[in-house]
């Protein structure tokens, strides 16, 4: 889970898609760069034979300073993250909706990419069908926060109720069976963050038990979004920290459909589209999902 | 964030709430604690009839009945209970209007089927007039329309009389059979402050209670139901800003000449605003009814000093007398009931519209409290909510304090259990947003509404008196405004 940040979520791209890897995407699909905005190609293009490492070379010190400016204020309800805050309830409600076709009364064991502060790891560690929730997060700096925040609540320092891991994606062992998967893997506000969504995402499938959910929350690629994020939002209204939002790596709902329809073994799709309206909060659209913020949630087959 | 007192700093409490004793504010660095405090997950700090609802509405429900809550009480709550076959020959001079919104919700969250409902009094038409012009309004469900056609499932009762004790009574029997909540009642809580930044926990924002049994609760969330002076609201930080009336509710147990003039299926309430405040009388069963009197200091503690004959005397010409006439007898020491039986042959009243002759007062419930309008700034803080009269102090003159409290304590429930569902700490501030945004508008315009007109109706003279008269005359003729008012007063909306 990122703010709209682009410093944190920059950084755990880089470090989950090596330098090398990126090249290689570039090559094979040159639209990437030429024309980012216009047409998103999901390259499924494996990056496991390389093994990157995590370490700090490839980070901009401007970016790190930027975010450290943020990351002290990562927990206050009216700093810069107040409507990460305001969106979280919403993740869960979306999460419920997509596990009810499917309901099962056994405890739920989590991954959440991308976790920074901690904002959704620690809610949905606290929920009663919880049993687990692993977090990960590669930039130290976030993960000091969510530790430290981690402490102010007993329940969550309950012996392996929430764990927080700093590491990459990449760098996260895959389960070697099934039962070692999760129930649930979810990646809030990163995608729209990530250079290479398709390679990204491949490294995520593994970590889903047959049966269990991928749930993401992301950005449309149009012209409202461009207005409402950059414009509005960061320039207008200045609830979001300037600089957050680069809209051509937005990600469309019809570009995930279109590539998980092509991943074997993933089913069923659901997404739902939201809104901020200031002074209301965040509300559910109908349609949403074609011009602005929405979660996708897509189902591993049993 | 709440504005905690600086390390160091002892405050000593005014003494109205006996079972404070000192509210310390410092943090501990080193870990001087000897025992380590329970954790919880509620403390409510109080248990009168908002926080005894609050802890029902939340074991009541499945998703927050798994919740560890703790209940602080100063008073042995249990002997405090209202006999199951108490005389309804005597009640209580503590009453309330509860709201069939009020009622709904204690139905909801189970606790209405353990009231007494003998001692439960519906009344179904109220009388309201001034004092100074007689200029009246009504309120019944059959004079006022609504627009539309109307609904014949639209219940005919106003609001209930109750007497508070049996409210918590009720609530306490309700709280028995959910079971689950840790009651300390006879129990004072001798300080609150911040926990400490220890090896394994960060407690530094949880509020650490320390009681006078020895034990110390830590606090996800401490509720203030602890009234008007709330120890609970000067640990947060919390400011409340008001002012005294300089005026106080005289309140009596009244028996009368009949059940009144409706007959026991149709009770009336009587208010009559006089220059110094309202009177008011309210109907219980039987021919028993409750007396507030809101009057000047002064007067009130005339009246408390009245032999028996003499306080009936003075409430039947509350009722009764001209204002000039009342303000005279005011002025004697005893033998009102003379005096008052020769002006009321000069006064041309008619009976029927004015409650029936009060007979007698019960001994030993003639008491008054002093009226207060107070608003606290914020119900939130850091692990921190406030409720009822915690929260806002309010003029009885609408009878809407108990129900305010009512009306927090469900507000509160439906936070913590959206809190609950999606995983937030119920004592952040951000879980406890919707509360505050939820109860703080709706209590400010009825605190609002209630105190202005207390100011319409102190003035005795000039051209206010004709306008408001105007204007409940108006009120009266139009059949739907009555209805949006009483549906309002009802607690819909």
């Amino acid at each position: 889970m990122k703010p709209y940040n682009p410093a944190v979520a920059a950084r755990s791209v880089r470090q989950c898609i090596s330098q090398t890897s990126r090249r290689m995407i570039q090559q094979r699909n040159p639209t990437i760069r030429l024309a980012p905005a216009s047409s998103r190609c999901f390259s499924s293009t494996p990056t496991t034979q390389h093994n990157p490492t995590t370490s700090g070379g490839t980070v901009d010190p401007t970016e790190v300073s930027h975010f450290n400016a943020l990351a002290s204020s990562w927990w206050d309800p009216h700093g810069p993250s107040r409507l990460l805050h305001l969106m979280n309830p919403l993740r869960h409600s979306f999460i419920a909706q997509c596990r009810s076709s499917s309901p099962s009364s056994q405890k739920l064991r989590c991954l959440d990419v991308g976790c920074g502060g901690g904002i959704f790891a620690e809610s949905a560690a606290r929920l009663p069908n919880t049993l687990s929730v692993t977090a990960v997060d590669p930039t130290p700096e976030v993960l000091r926060i969510a530790e430290g925040h981690k402490r102010r609540d007993p329940v969550l320092m309950q012996p392996g109720k929430l764990t927080y891991l700093n590491t990459s994606i990449e760098d996260l062992p895959k389960p070697a069976s099934d039962t070692e998967a999760y129930d649930i893997v979810t990646l809030f506000e990163v995608l729209e963050h990530v250079n290479a969504p398709g390679p990204f995402l491949t490294h995520l499938l593994p970590h889903v038990k047959p049966g269990g959910w991928l749930i993401l929350s992301t950005i449309a690629r149009t012209w409202t979004s461009w207005v409402v994020t950059n414009v509005v939002a960061e320039d207008v209204l200045g609830i979001v920290p300037k600089g957050t939002h680069e809209w051509g790596k937005y990600v469309n709902e019809e570009e995930l459909r279109g590539w998980f329809g092509k991943q074997e073994g993933w089913g069923e799709v659901r997404s739902l589209g939201v809104v901020y309206v200031p002074g209301m909060g965040w509300r559910e659209v109908d349609g949403g999902e074609r011009w602005g913020n929405y979660f996708f949630g897509v189902r591993r087959e049993v | 964030m709440p504005i905690r007192l600086s390390p160091g700093t002892s405050r000593l409490l005014s003494s109205r709430l006996p079972f404070w004793v000192t509210i310390r504010l410092y943090r501990r660095f080193a870990s001087t604690s000897v025992n380590t405090p329970e954790v919880y997950d509620v403390v409510c700090v109080g248990g009168g009839p908002a926080g005894l609802s609050l802890l029902s509405g939340l074991k009541a429900s499945s998703v927050t009945s798994s919740l560890k809550v703790a209940l602080i009480e100063g008073q042995d709550l249990l002997k405090n209970r209202l006999l199951k076959d108490a005389s309804l020959e005597s009640f209580s001079n503590r009453c309330s209007s509860l709201t069939p919104a009020s009622v709904k919700n204690l139905q909801e969250i189970g606790a209405w089927r353990h009231v007494n409902t003998a001692r439960v009094q519906p009344y179904q038409e109220m009388q309201v007039w001034d004092g100074v012009t007689d200029a009246r309004i009504s309120f019944d469900w059959g004079t006022a329309r609504s627009i539309g056609p109307r609904n014949p499932a639209q219940p005919t009762t106003i609001a209930y009389m109750i007497e508070n004790v049996n409210t918590t009574s009720m609530l306490l029997s309700r709280l028995e059979e959910l079971g689950g909540v840790d009651m300390m009642t006879g129990t004072k809580v001798s300080s609150i402050e911040l926990g400490t930044d220890g090896e394994k926990m960060d407690l530094s924002s949880w509020p650490i209670l320390t009681l006078s049994n020895g034990k110390t609760l830590a606090a996800r969330l401490v509720v203030g139901a602890d009234g008007a002076n709330s120890p609970v609201r000067t640990f947060a930080g919390i400011e409340a800003r008001g002012f005294d009336y300089n005026r106080h509710g005289v309140v009596a147990s009244l028996k009368l000449d009949g059940p009144g003039w409706g007959g026991p299926e149709h009770k009336i309430a009587y208010q009559r605003f006089l220059p110094t405040g309202p009177i008011a009388m309210l109907p219980l069963p039987g021919n028993m009814a409750t007396l507030v009197w809101s009057t000047t200091p002064e007067r009130a503690a005339v009246l408390k000093s009245l032999s028996q004959a003499d306080f009936v005397a003075m409430v039947n010409a509350g009722f009764r007398l001209s204002t000039t006439d009342l303000e005279y007898l005011h002025t004697l020491s005893s033998a009102q009931v003379d005096e008052f039986a020769w002006r009321e042959k000069h006064t041309p009243v008619n009976e029927q519209a004015i409650p029936m002759r009060v007979v007698d007062v019960q001994a030993g419930t003639v008491a008054s409290f002093p009226l207060r309008m107070r608003h606290a700034n914020t119900y939130t803080g850091e692990r921190v909510a406030l409720v009822g009269d915690a929260a806002h102090t309010i003029h009885p003159l609408a009878g809407q304090g108990l129900n305010q409290g009512q009306g927090d304590a469900a507000a509160l429930v439906r936070t913590i259990s959206h809190a609950v569902q999606t995983g937030q700490d119920i004592g952040s501030t951000l879980a406890l947003e919707s509360y505050n945004s939820e109860r703080y508008a709706e209590n400010n315009a009825m605190l609002g509404v209630c105190d202005k007109l207390h100011r319409l109706y102190s003035v005795e003279s000039g051209p206010i008196v004709g306008l408001r008269s105007l204007g409940l005359r108006a009120v009266d003729a139009m059949g739907p405004l009555k209805g949006f008012f009483m549906s309002r007063a009802a607690g819909g909306s």
